[in-house]
């Protein structure tokens, strides 16, 4: 499938909108509770948000591919197209860039221009935030929960973030493998 | 001339505290105040002392920003408010460079006056923000200051990590209320 | 009896693992299968299913030669080292429709494995886009309900889907919170209507 064609369909699929403030601060506040929950033991909020988000991920790819008709993709690029352009678009009307492709093409990186998950954020100053939380830590787990509903194991992770005081927002995906079939062997 | 600006919480409560001078008209941006040894805590002493004014002020319209609500004529300190919907008060106080021809308010201040006697022999016209604390210039920047500081108050104030009631130590907001100072006073 | 032409029985939706989730009738007074029928004709599908993607026929890869610089006559020949499918682009999809002169049954596998089997009468028009709005509600009243277990049964007594004559899907959602679920065997449940 073409860039511009892939673009052109995370533009026109109709979603229902929502005020993006809600969103922040609803998204913000469960953020700041996790760290409240948790003694602001930030390793721990983060795997509880990677959490969260496999559980969202699995659920709404569902909405993806009912609502943006797409198909199955035929390699890696695509879905990292895919991603960006329309999982991203529709969702939270971002675009990330696709970059920094790894040599063996199963690796790549999202760079977030503009994440509205974060805006308003500021990192808590107690001197370890901003080493250890990865405040949209939830995005990791989103895509992965997704992608694993559609028989592609990944691994996700931010490796860096504008609330620490990094030059940009970037996400590193990795390829796992593909599930080669959606059964358990054990149920055929 | 220099700037002390303060948020109050709705509940008297200082949130946020900064000290600036004017940018304009050549200025550096650094307070001098004409009392430098007491300036620290007379400032908050004034500006808290206009509290009940405030409260009086705050129901003669539904105004947000209630320009010059209070002078303090020894320490020749002029003092603007502006109130968010939520209760929060924003304080600013200024006070004009010393001069020479001082206006009559400063007489009581005797001996202490020397003090200021550093203050600047510039004498900008009288109606430029940085010299006339009353005049409408002046009125109209710092209403655009406040509203400006008021911008970025809900921003930090919608941080999820901010608490209401805390004090603001965000980095980024005492930086942008800099800015603000720097722009428009 | 021209009145029965354009007509959706009913609607079963299959977990990936080909498990019964859903299982519902759209014409009243249909002769029904007990519980544990629709769970063997479930889980019985979902193997048929699956021989059917693993029947498709293959051809033997034609290899290339592994470097046109050297190629000679023999690396023309394919080399059994590997088979593909007919078309490699398009992916192998199993079963898609089953028809017989009474009914018709069209099955719909979302890529993540869920599958949508819709029974009508053969003339019935349309069926996908019946599927693809049934899928749409799916994804909005079934897997959008935070307190739905992913793969297990659909007991949300929220959606009714009905499917009308003409291909429009509709939705209305009961406001009474009695109970309108029969829960039947372990495993199944079914939605039985209030009113019926």
């Amino acid at each position: 499938m073409s860039a511009n064609k892939t673009s052109r369909i995370g533009e026109e699929t109709r979603v229902d909108k929502v005020n993006a403030e809600l969103v922040t601060l609803t998204y913000g506040t469960i953020v700041a509770q996790l760290c409240q929950d948790y003694d602001s033991d930030y390793q721990e909020v983060n795997k509880q948000l990677d959490k969260m988000g496999y559980n969202i991920g699995m659920r709404l790819i569902e909405d993806f591919l009912a609502k943006s008709g797409v198909g199955r993709c035929a390699n890696f690029k695509e879905t990292a197209d895919m991603i960006a352009k329309v999982g991203f678009k529709i969702f939270l009307n971002v675009t990330p860039t696709v970059t920094n492709w790894a040599s063996d093409n199963n690796q790549f990186s999202l760079i977030f221009e503009d994440n509205p998950l974060a805006d308003f954020v500021e990192l808590p100053d107690d001197g370890r935030a901003q080493d250890e939380l990865w405040f949209s830590n939830i995005l990791c787990g989103v895509l992965r929960g997704s992608l694993e509903m559609v028989q592609m194991q990944i691994e996700a992770h931010f490796v860096s973030d504008v609330l620490r005081g990094d030059e940009t927002t970037e996400m590193r995906v990795s390829l796992v493998r593909y599930i080669e079939d959606e059964m358990p062997p054990e149920e055929e | 001339m220099s700037y002390y600006f303060t948020i109050l919480s709705p509940t008297d409560t200082p949130l946020f505290n900064i000290a600036f001078g004017t940018s304009k008209g050549g200025g550096d941006g650094i307070a001098r105040f004409r009392f430098p040894e007491t300036a620290q805590y007379m400032n908050q002493f004034i500006i808290h002392s206009s509290l009940d004014i405030l409260e009086e002020a705050q129901w003669t319209n539904g105004a947000m920003y209630l320009k010059h609500i209070d002078t303090y004529p020894p320490a020749a300190a002029y003092i603007s408010a502006f109130l968010t919907p939520s209760g929060a008060r924003f304080l600013l106080l200024h006070q004009p460079p010393h001069l020479p021809s001082s206006t009559s308010t400063g007489s009581g201040l005797g001996s202490s006056s020397l003090l200021g006697s550093a203050g600047s022999t510039t004498r900008a016209s009288s109606s430029s923000v940085a010299a006339n604390p009353t005049s409408p210039q002046t009125e109209e920047a710092v209403r655009q200051f406040m509203n400006e500081v008021y911008e970025n108050y809900v921003k930090t104030a919608m941080s999820p990590f901010y608490k209401q009631g805390m004090e603001i130590k965000s980095p980024v907001f005492r930086t942008r209320v800099t800015a603000a100072g720097k722009k428009w006073l | 009896m021209p009145s029965i032409t354009r007509t959706v029985f009913s609607l079963i939706v299959i977990n990936k693992a080909g498990g019964l989730i859903y299982q519902r009738e759209f014409q009243p007074g249909l002769r029904k299968l007990s519980t544990n029928d629709y769970l063997v004709l479930a889980g019985t599908f979902h193997g048929v299913h699956a021989i059917t993607r693993s029947i498709t026929p293959k051809i033997p890869i034609a290899q290339p030669a592994p470097s046109p610089a050297t190629s000679s006559p023999s690396a023309t020949a394919p080399t059994a080292s590997g088979y593909s499918y007919p078309n490699p682009g398009v992916p192998v999809t199993g079963l898609d429709y089953l028809e017989t002169d009474k009914f018709r049954l069209t099955c719909f596998q979302t890529l993540t494995g869920t599958k949508f089997l819709l029974f009508t009468d053969p003339l019935t028009g349309n069926v996908e886009n019946i599927v693809q709005k049934i899928y749409e509600l799916y994804a909005d009243y079934v897997m959008k309900n935070p307190f739905y277990q992913l793969e297990m049964p659909v007991r949300i007594r929220l959606v009714h889907i009905l499917v009308s004559g003409d291909d429009s899907v509709s939705y209305t959602k009961t406001t009474h919170f009695s109970r309108t679920i029969e829960r039947t065997q372990q495993g199944g449940s079914r939605i039985q209507d209030k009113q019926k």
